[in-house]
């Protein structure tokens, strides 16, 4: 069974923000939400690096961990979702998930939380497929449309992929084979103090 | 007679209410989620049924995401 993943490549990340644009339009994210985000590292400077951040639909998901009403479930393909309706907008997975990918809508006075929303994937959430009330709640689901999330099939220079991990892993594998491996890239200089 | 009749309509009269009252009670839905640590209880999701997308989904991923 494919487990899917979503890989940055970012190397090839130009910061167009075409993704982040794509998601939100597609899937009509309320003010204040962005499921996904791109993150620019020593930003103005040369050498800086992109990277596009959603939730990664962890193996072992944080989110589903910590969540105090267990609405979190996890498909045969690896997408993490949730259920709103058992949802209870505590912020508990918010703070548990390294990404920030759990957002709250501030549609309340006096800033109460609503209900969690985030990446689904492009994958919908647990009513029925390509239904109103699916795309009310939780954008569309281009996965029951037999589609890639749209993030991906949006990126200009191919930097974001989504799919199968094998595939993403081997596509990332034959770039580095071309292009080298350069020590920048993962901050061999931090890690090894020779900046 | 006709003292005790009158009594006893207004009790009836002041008690029916509370007694309506209280049947509605019986009426509300006993259906609760009890949560049970680690067990998800929400709506089940029709897209776990489906297990023959990998096919086109790996079709899709080689006409879109890989390199011209």
């Amino acid at each position: 069974m494919a487990r899917m993943k979503f890989l940055c490549d970012a190397e090839r990340c130009i910061e167009c923000n075409a993704c982040v644009t794509a998601c939100k339009n597609e899937h009509e994210v309320p003010w204040g939400v962005n499921r996904r985000r791109v993150v620019v590292l020593d930003d103005g400077v040369p050498g800086e690096k992109a990277i596009s951040v959603a939730c990664m639909h962890c193996t072992d998901a944080p989110c589903a961990a910590v969540c105090p009403v267990d609405c979190f479930y996890t498909t045969s393909d690896g997408i993490v979702l949730h259920d709103k309706d058992l949802c209870i907008g505590c912020g508990y997975c918010f703070y548990a998930c390294p990404f920030g990918a759990p957002q709250y809508p501030q549609e309340e006075a006096f800033n109460a939380r609503g209900k969690m929303d985030k990446c689904t994937f492009c994958a919908g959430g647990p009513k029925e497929d390509s239904s109103d009330d699916e795309f009310a709640m939780y954008g569309r689901n281009r996965i029951a449309e037999e589609k890639l999330p749209l993030c991906a099939e949006m990126c200009s220079t191919k930097a974001l992929l989504a799919g199968d991990g094998d595939m993403v892993a081997d596509i990332y594998r034959q770039r580095i084979l071309k292009r080298g491996g350069r020590p920048q890239t993962w901050g061999w200089e931090t890690a090894y103090k020779t900046a | 007679m006709r003292k005790s009749e009158t009594v006893h309509r207004r009790a009836l009269l002041a008690g029916a209410p509370v007694v309506a009252l209280g049947l509605g009670g019986c009426l509300e839905s006993a259906d609760v989620t009890v949560h049970e640590p680690g067990k998800y209880k929400g709506s089940a999701d029709p897209l776990l049924d489906e297990s023959s997308r990998d096919e086109v989904l790996e079709k899709r991923f080689q006409l879109v995401q890989v390199d011209r």
